[in-house]
């Protein structure tokens, strides 16, 4: 339903902008069509720069080199033989290459396909390399292009450059190639091969581990974004009508990453909205280069500072909001469109199965953290989970919570297989968790970081916060969700810090606010990661009352890993036993602590 | 090429070699302890070179005064460099530092044309420098270039002394193993980078007034070119070593001036040279001369 809808929505946008673009030309002048014009083809730069960076994980510096490429080729083919003629003054021009010509269209996509031939003899030795050294030796191979173009005048008119470009880039042009380009860029990224492609980035150990011939996507990557460098370069040569190897310094390879460090990188529609800012920007800050005359006042034009004001923002967007704009989201109409959901939950009999796991294996290349683990929870239990370090228990919880996918096996959650969800889904589907390592919105105040956990349970869409006057919902239910987030403040006892900052609390207090913070999620389930940790005798026999209360008063089941033995056995129903991996034993606490085997894993073998 | 000429490459190549490693030093220190490629370190050289434009040319102070000056501002811009733009993201993600360093580089080349404007200054030299010394056997040579090899090794020597000789050398090369350990020792860690930060911008500013001694001009992007090639100098030695960014500066030096003065029609491609060294090294000893083999953790 939503796709056939979204789609609707995508073609009317898309009509509606080409039928704007057709009446551009009478409606905008020449300056406005050329910053239309530069903002596609920004465009167009920037998604392929962010392919090879933001999405595959590749520091390459090397773009503008690539975009020399596509623009000569381009230019070369397009000029005609008496200009080339006329042109070539210091050097005569190879007779083959005077008579070559090719119309537009075909100029523009041999570019690309040139600038990716470039890209791949690029590629293959240096994307051995990785990080700083992959962004030095790409910029070193784009000055090399700059330094054979300057040298190879028979074939390039050397640093005189080519002038009489024809103008064949217009509004139609440029932005049906940036149309092109974003269709396959987002079709590519949303297939599994997309994902393939962040998996390289966010860790390439682990995407190797799942039979990816990492190097070789990072070739196709560099390859098909320096294809985009090459179009990006050969629409520019066509729009300004003149090229010269001082055009494609490093400077111009800056001024794409600008974009898509602002957009977000790793975003495509960041990459889009860092256009059009970047490039406004850039035109409407050279006024702060031209003289200005107010009345009789002469201020007189600052050459350079365009590109200062240009450097501080970029300094600033780096310090202060490094995930840019959109940081990894994308555009989705969805948006648009508050979800209904919501059905009342049907109550729960005591002693329905909450969770049930079944044969779950969790494997990390060759070692297996978990190992066949099989073990169901009823409503209302508290159960222990035990064993020595390294026995998998994080790694159980991690599996889970949907942290990690399990290898194989299967992980019923209220009747419905959550095996393979993402954190964030198990959590809406009512399971919440907390953390070994206290993991809190550290500068957020203790009331922001419990309403932070009741945000799922909110209706409204963010866009209606900006006028929260007219969707008064807003307002509504942020009351609403503050109110319950001080009641459970006050009920944890961490009422009179509400308005400090989460990290500033003392150690015992965070970790009730984690807990405080996951109940607003308001599970039914509940993951306690070693709650004790860092405890002193006192402080334990608190929380031991603490757990048993939450159960009681939220009506929820729980599952405790703990090292604290006086707090397991005194508050668990019943005890699993984890060791490497293994499940080695289960019962009530008697039973356990009667267990050789249990004690065998504590103590080594012979103390029992 | 009788020997002659080949003794005045060979000492002009020595002086080239020595400032690309001057400028190297500053770059390895950084990069050896932050493991961030300071891109603006080029443009400190810069800065240095202005510096002392100004103080000696504009305000009319004697040598030794305006070049001490120069060299303590440059210190400081190095210093103001790293609170700024780098201390608040010693925490993220490398690549935001690194793209930070860039924002940086581009900020001080356009300020400078702002504030200097981008005309190219000529630069006096002074005359007792400049004053051809024949040698017997026929070899002239001009005193500037002996004094800058002569300068480098000094300062290098000086250098090395700290850094295995003296208590923040100590620290400055534990942070470059292990910061956080290095700060449970009790070091003050950010104390030791921003001495790391001022000592490179010190050399750097030093480099600076030579360079612009020997191509008796300023301009507010020289600092580019050089600071890349510095950069490479430092990989090409092994990242995080001293004597390395010294050697490595040397040898791109010997291969710049040397391949152009044995083959003259190559001249038009001197600049690439150094990146297809740069190339060459990441391939075949992706950590340089003197580096040492890093491997990441799995």
């Amino acid at each position: 339903m939503h796709r056939v809808r979204n789609l609707i929505l995508t073609i009317i946008a898309v009509v509606l902008f080409a039928f704007f673009l057709d009446k551009a030309p009478d409606l905008l002048n020449g300056y406005w069509q050329r910053i239309l014009n530069l903002i596609a083809i920004n465009a167009i730069l920037a998604l392929s720069l962010n392919l090879i960076y933001g999405i595959t994980g590749m520091f390459s510096l090397g773009h503008a080199g690539f975009m020399a490429i596509g623009a000569y080729v381009s230019a070369l083919l397009v000029l005609s033989p008496a200009q080339k003629n006329a042109m070539w003054i210091l050097e005569d021009i190879y007779p083959w290459l005077l008579n070559v010509n090719a119309p537009f269209v075909v100029s523009i996509i041999l570019a690309g396909i040139v600038a990716a031939f470039f890209g791949l003899l690029v590629a293959l030795p240096v994307l051995r390399l990785g990080g700083d050294y992959l962004g030095i030796a790409t910029l070193g191979f784009a000055e090399i292009i700059r330094i054979l173009i300057t040298n190879t005048a028979r074939l390039t008119n050397g640093s005189l450059g080519l002038k009489g470009i024809p103008a064949h880039t217009t509004l139609f042009m440029s932005w049906s190639c940036l149309g092109v380009v974003l269709l396959c860029t987002v079709c590519m990224l949303r297939s599994n091969f997309g994902g393939v492609l962040r998996a390289v980035r966010d860790d390439e150990v682990a995407a190797r581990m799942m039979g990816i011939n990492t190097f070789r996507v990072k070739v196709l990557a560099f390859t098909l974004g320096c294809f985009g460098g090459g179009l990006g370069g050969a629409l520019m040569g066509n729009l300004i009508t003149t090229i010269d190897p001082r055009m494609f310094m490093i400077t111009q390879t800056y001024n794409i990453l600008m974009i898509i460090v602002v957009g977000g990188l790793g975003s495509v529609t960041g990459s889009i909205i860092g256009s059009v800012l970047v490039t406004t920007m850039l035109e409407w800050l050279r006024f702060v280069e031209n003289p200005i005359t107010i009345g009789s006042l002469n201020i007189p034009g600052i050459p350079g500072m365009r590109m200062v004001i240009f450097s501080l923002l970029l300094i600033v967007v780096i310090i202060f909001r490094r995930e840019g704009i959109m940081g990894m989201r994308e555009f989705s109409w969805n948006i648009f469109f508050p979800k209904h959901k919501a059905k009342p939950k049907p109550k729960r009999e005591k002693h329905d199965v909450v969770l049930e796991v079944k044969d779950v294996v969790l494997r990390f290349g060759g070692l297996s953290a978990i190992d066949n683990l099989t073990f169901d929870i009823k409503h209302g239990q508290i159960m222990g989970l035990i064993g020595p370090n390294g026995a998998g228990k994080t790694s159980a919880f991690n599996v889970i919570s949907g942290f990690y996918k399990p290898t194989s096996g299967t992980i019923k959650f209220l009747g419905k297989s959550i095996g393979g969800l993402r954190p964030d889904e198990v959590c809406r589907a009512g399971m919440s968790r907390t953390f070994q390592n206290i993991r809190l919105f550290g500068h957020e105040t203790v009331l922001q970081n419990v309403m932070t956990g009741a945000r799922i349970r909110q209706k409204y869409s963010w866009w209606m916060t900006l006028a929260p006057f007219i969707f008064t919902d807003v307002l509504r239910e942020d009351a609403e969700v503050k109110a319950q987030a001080m009641d459970l403040l006050s009920q944890l006892g961490l009422a009179e810090f509400a308005d400090e900052k989460a990290s500033s609390l003392p150690y015992g207090a965070q970790r009730r606010l984690e807990i405080a913070r996951a109940l607003a999620t308001r599970p039914e389930f509940l993951l306690l990661d070693e709650p004790a940790a860092g405890m002193n005798p006192q402080e334990s026999e608190e929380l031991l009352q603490f757990i048993r209360r939450l159960r009681d008063e939220f009506d929820l089941t729980i599952l405790l890993i703990e090292h604290d033995m006086k707090v397991v056995m005194n508050v668990c129903d019943y005890i699993h036993v984890l060791d490497q991996g293994v499940h080695i034993a289960q019962g009530t606490p008697e039973e356990i602590k009667a267990n050789p085997r249990v004690i065998e894993a504590y103590l080594g073998k012979g103390a029992a | 090429m009788n020997l002659n000429i080949f003794i005045q490459h060979f000492i002009n190549a020595l002086s080239l070699g020595s400032l690309y490693g001057l400028v190297a030093v500053g770059y390895t220190m950084v990069y050896g302890i932050l493991r961030l490629i300071n891109f603006a370190h080029g443009d400190i050289f810069m800065l240095g070179a202005y510096f002392v434009y100004f103080a000696t040319i504009v305000y009319k102070l004697p040598w030794a005064v305006g070049v001490i000056t120069a060299i303590i501002l440059t210190t400081i811009c190095g210093l103001l460099v790293d609170r700024i733009a780098y201390k608040p993201l010693r925490e993220a993600p490398r690549i935001s530092a690194l793209i930070s360093a860039i924002g940086v580089s581009f900020f001080i080349e356009n300020f400078a044309v702002v504030v200097f404007t981008g005309m190219p200054r000529p630069v006096v030299q002074p005359p007792i420098l400049m004053k051809p010394i024949t040698l017997n056997g026929g070899v002239r040579l001009i005193p500037l270039g002996i004094l800058v090899p002569v300068v480098s090794f000094v300062l290098v020597g000086a250098l090395l002394w700290l850094l295995y000789c003296t208590k923040p050398g100590l620290a400055m090369r534990a942070i470059s193993f292990d910061i956080e350990t290095t700060r449970m020792m009790g070091v003050s860690v950010n104390k030791i980078i921003a001495l790391a930060f001022g000592l490179g911008s010190a050399l750097a500013a030093v480099a600076g007034i030579m360079w612009a001694l020997r191509y008796p001009r300023v301009e507010p992007f020289m600092g580019m070119t050089p600071g890349i090639k510095a950069f490479i100098a430092a990989v090409f030695g092994g990242i995080g070593s001293v004597p390395g960014a010294m050697i490595g500066g040397l040898i791109l030096g010997f291969v710049e001036i040397m391949s152009v003065a044995f083959f003259p029609t190559l001249s038009g491609y001197k600049d690439a040279f150094a990146f297809l060294l740069l190339i060459m090294i990441l391939l075949f000893r992706p950590t340089g001369l003197l580096g040492e083999k890093l491997e990441d953790k799995i």
